[in-house]
């Protein structure tokens, strides 16, 4: 086995997250900032999102993902980022405390040190053990598979997520199918409903089990009304047919308690069903280390430096909760970044207090779910049901009121806290609660 | 399975229809002798039929009564996979079973199962009290009153079995036919003698015929001109979830058994999966092996009977069997008296992986004795009962992923994440036969974790196009008409 390879601050995943960590990392004066990425190319998922779209927020213009992420990769690289491509991270071991702190145990647990350490493997090199000062996760998230949902039927070949569907025909230049029935209104199945059919397939309907759409509006108007795509709420798709390739599929329109109507059964002839079911924060890595996962998110429990429950740990992006836009993404990535540095330097104190965020009335997920006060924060969040109609998005005690005209499931709501307000909360005061009201 | 190159002599000693369990285990046996044998396969992948879709439960023995064929030939079996595992490199796990009962009327029935598996020779079968068994088992249900305890069931992947038996066959001069379908029989003139077997890929000559073709075997019995057994095709369906509640049991759980078959289990898998399974529902079809939204409702329901809290929402797919049931619930092995050279062995339902093994063993007997004027049986003196799966890449140690890494990239080339599955081990897998995206996935499993083949799947294609040296758009996912793809876009047309 080769060496132990030191690094000062490392990244897993050269998605957006990743690439941004590493940027801030250089900028906030880390040493060593090593990227490692599973694919030959840096970019993450982006690389075969070719739709514009991306980087309203970030560079006030509309890119298509591979634009977008090769500003970063050109920033990381004028940054002095390292970049270790083709390089799977296989291993993560749960942080230990160094050599020679181990004996001081009864000293002040803050400066007890630990390290991480992780295991990469790629062909030319084999497998290294890598140490470093401080890491970031940013391993993205992955596509709910049909396994979870239950459908029931035969196992044909023609059953992909959105995302599959999307690699095979952006990056390869291969159809998945001809005649093209989508589960779920996840913004990638929105988006392959417009590229199936530009490639010139026929998309015979979006079902979603829901009564409102979980992807983006403008993506419902640019991908489906636009080019005439039905698509029905309170449907779901309960069977596969055929043997070889798929034959169609059985539809059934569900009630309020998302069960199915009896009667309600129809099939639907295609020879593909793309699925965008959901998207789950990939945490395989992060489990394996002991990090603190929240059930609702699917990700690491962070503060507002993106730090996780092991100190030396953070993470940023969709591996810890999913966004709905590429640059709030960026923008977590670089506080992440940010903070893993000034760790790996010494200069992230332990901090003295802490918030615990608390969802309140109709709030799903929410992240940070721990705030410090140390520093100015956006709270990202997801509400519970749509309210189409005038609310108010609080902060209590007295942190942040906001009325909206609308608040939906399917686009993120933004709180931003400002850290003197925190800071100035009386002592008794351990939890912030965040809500919405109709007005 | 790669096709074995068809020559023009298609003169066999012994032809063995289905390349199953039961086919793989007999065609093993035969190698043992420098006999010319064939198996007939009509699939694709191996394996196909019931062998694919099973609990993968090594039975203890105590469930049949004694004086069956099943009550012979299982326990027997049990104690050969405890050396064929080694030999033959498939995964095993000893995890021992328990037959848990609710209530009074169950318990009864504990008493019984004890006393089945007394006669039949099961070592070390006991009934213990529902606390005992929580205290090993936690998350096993409170409403279980007692189990019998058999520590000598084991779980094996039944993927990795019934090829490491054929490949072990094929390695000692067998010959595999893939994609083979049995259309008729070939008798001599006074139709007193076997003659052969025609398929759709043509004839071959076989002096010595064995029907091993599972949920067809019936059919195929009928046109040796023998009714005497009926198959009632048997569904069952099953539920795999996530590696990561593969823990919530240690051992292998049964529902008390009714007349409906040994209910519904509860396992985890050789590969740390959670199996949870199956119904059992005799059906007209064959083929189908669609589950149905009932089917499932019934497989959770008896699960959480036995084992509550298995969270639903980490379920990573579901699948059912068809399994090859006879009329009269009991293994159905016999060489006809006419024609001579015909032997059947059907109605290979559970305990049939089980008792595969030691069934094996007697037909090759049976043959040796009954048909020795047909067939000479000569010791193959290359046997060798040995041989390697791929190294599994996944459960190696650190030293050794290095070492073949160094040797050969493709072993640093992870193609599967979810199951660390190499480029490497899948080109190996097609090196050893396999042709599709499924047969890829019986080998060496890319495709079979939480994604289900959301990130593999296109590199899987990639790989078996390059491999095959066919255009991606001919891959399959089993076979047939089971296109991955259906083109190219416009982009690509046109360069």
């Amino acid at each position: 086995m080769s060496a132990t390879r030191h690094v000062d601050v490392a990244i897993v995943g050269a998605g957006p997250a990743g690439l941004a960590a590493g940027v801030a990392a250089r900028q906030e004066g880390a040493r060593s900032v090593v990227v490692f990425e599973r694919d030959w190319e840096p970019g993450g998922i982006l690389q075969q999102c070719i739709h514009p779209g991306f980087g309203l927020h970030t560079f006030g213009e509309e890119l298509t993902g591979p634009e977008y992420v090769h500003r970063y990769v050109t920033r990381a690289r004028e940054a002095g980022v390292e970049f270790d491509l083709n390089t799977m991270v296989f291993q993560l071991d749960k942080p230990a405390p160094k050599d020679g702190d181990k004996d001081d145990e009864d000293e002040n647990e803050n400066k007890v040190e630990k390290n991480v350490t992780f295991w990469t493997m790629r062909p030319e090199r084999g497998i290294e053990r890598i140490e470093a000062k401080s890491l970031v996760l940013a391993m993205g998230c992955r596509e709910r598979p049909a396994g979870a949902l239950g459908i029931a039927g035969s196992r044909p070949s023609g059953v992909y997520t959105a995302g599959t569907a999307q690699r095979f025909v952006n990056m390869e230049g291969l159809m998945p199918g001809t005649k093209v029935a989508i589960m779920g209104t996840g913004d990638i199945g929105l988006i392959m409903a417009r590229r199936m059919l530009l490639e010139g397939a026929d998309v015979v309907g979006v079902f979603e089990i829901m009564p409102w759409v979980s992807g983006l509006r403008r993506n419902i108007a640019q991908c489906l009304d636009d080019f005439g795509i039905p698509y029905y709420l309170n449907h779901s798709v309960r069977e596969l047919r055929g043997r070889g390739r798929l034959e169609g599929v059985g539809v059934v329109e569900v009630g309020p308690d998302r069960r199915p109507i009896p009667g309600s059964e129809q099939f639907v002839a295609c020879d593909t069903l793309l699925l965008a079911v959901g998207l789950i924060p990939e945490n395989e890595l992060s489990r394996m280390a002991g990090i603190e996962i929240e059930p609702l998110t699917g990700g690491p429990v962070v503060n507002e430096f993106m730090q996780t429950s092991e100190a030396c740990v953070f993470a940023a992006g969709n591996v810890v909760v999913v966004y709905d836009l590429v640059d709030f993404v960026s923008r977590q990535g670089e506080r992440a970044g940010t903070y893993a540095a000034r760790y790996a330097l010494g200069r992230l104190e332990k901090t003295k207090r802490e918030f615990k965020v608390v969802p309140g009335n109709n709030i799903r997920i929410l992240s940070p779910q721990i705030l410090t006060g140390e520093d100015d924060v956006t709270v990202y969040l997801r509400v519970g049901t749509p309210v189409e109609g005038k609310c108010r998005l609080y902060a209590e005690p007295g942190l942040f009121s906001q009325n909206l005209r609308y608040a939906r499931p399917g686009e993120m709501n933004e709180i931003k806290l400002s850290a003197s307000k925190l800071k100035s909360l009386a002592p008794d005061v351990t939890s912030v609660t965040i809500g919405l009201e109709i007005l | 399975m790669r096709r074995s190159a068809v020559s023009d002599d298609r003169d066999y000693d012994v032809i063995v229809i289905g390349a199953g369990i039961s086919g793989g285990t007999i065609a093993r046996e035969l190698s043992r002798y420098t006999l010319r044998t064939a198996v007939l396969e009509r699939a694709w992948d191996i394996p196909y039929g019931a062998s694919r879709a099973n609990s993968s439960m090594i039975h203890g023995g105590f469930d049949d009564k004694p004086g069956t064929e099943k009550a012979r030939f299982c326990p027997e079996g049990n104690r050969m996979y405890r050396t064929l595992h080694e030999e033959l490199d498939f995964k095993y796990r000893n995890c021992g079973s328990y037959v848990c009962a609710i209530g009074p009327e169950e318990e009864r029935h504990l008493e019984l199962l004890l006393g089945y598996g007394k006669a039949n020779g099961v070592s070390g079968v006991e009934i213990v009290s529902g606390d005992r068994l929580r205290s090993r088992e936690p998350n096993a249900s409170l409403e279980i009153t007692a189990a019998l305890w058999s520590p000598t069931a084991a779980i094996v992947n039944n993927f990795e079995a019934s090829l490491a038996f054929i490949d072990n066959a094929r390695a000692n001069g067998v010959d595999l036919f893939m994609e083979t379908e049995v259309t008729g029989l070939l008798f001599s003139e006074d139709g007193s003698r076997m003659r052969g077997v025609s398929t759709k890929r043509g004839d071959f000559n076989g002096k010595v015929v064995v029907n091993a073709a599972g949920v067809n075997s019936d059919l195929i019995s009928r046109m040796a001109g023998d009714d005497s057994f009926t198959i009632l095709p048997t569904k069952g369906e099953y539920f795999i979830f996530d590696k990561s509640v593969g823990h919530m049991v240690d051992s292998f759980f049964f529902s008390c058994p009714s007349e409906k078959g040994k209910g519904v289990t509860v396992a985890r898998t050789a590969d740390e999966n959670l199996l949870i399974g199956p119904t059992s529902v005799v059906q007209d079809d064959r083929e189908n092996r669609n589950t149905t939204q009932p089917g499932l409702e019934e497989v959770f329901d008896g699960a959480s009977r036995l084992v509550p809290n298995i969270p639903r929402n980490m379920a990573i797919t579901n699948f059912a069997g068809v399994r090859a049931n006879s009329k009269n619930g009991d293994f159905h092995i016999k060489a006809l008296d006419r024609p001579r050279g015909f032997v059947n062995v059907a109605g290979i339902k559970s305990p049939g992986f089980t008792s595969a093994p030691a069934i094996a063993v007697h037909v090759v007997d049976m043959i040796k004795e009954s048909l020795g004027d047909l067939v000479k049986f000569e010791p193959n003196p290359k046997f060798t009962p040995e041989r390697r799966h791929m190294p599994r890449f996944s459960e190696l140690p650190m030293e050794e992923r290095e070492r073949l890494a160094k040797t050969d990239p493709r072993w640093g080339q992870i193609v599967c994440r979810c199951e660390s599955v190499t480029e490497a081990q899948v080109v190996e897998a097609i090196r050893r036969g396999a042709r599709t995206v499924s047969g890829v996935k019986l080998w060496v499993r890319p495709g079979t974790g939480r994604c289900q083949g959301g990130f593999c799947a296109p590199r899987v294609v990639e790989i078996l196009a390059r491999e095959l040296g066919v255009s991606p758009l001919e891959i399959t996912r089993h076979g047939e008409d089971s296109y991955m793809l259906t083109g190219e876009t416009k982009e690509r047309e046109r360069l």
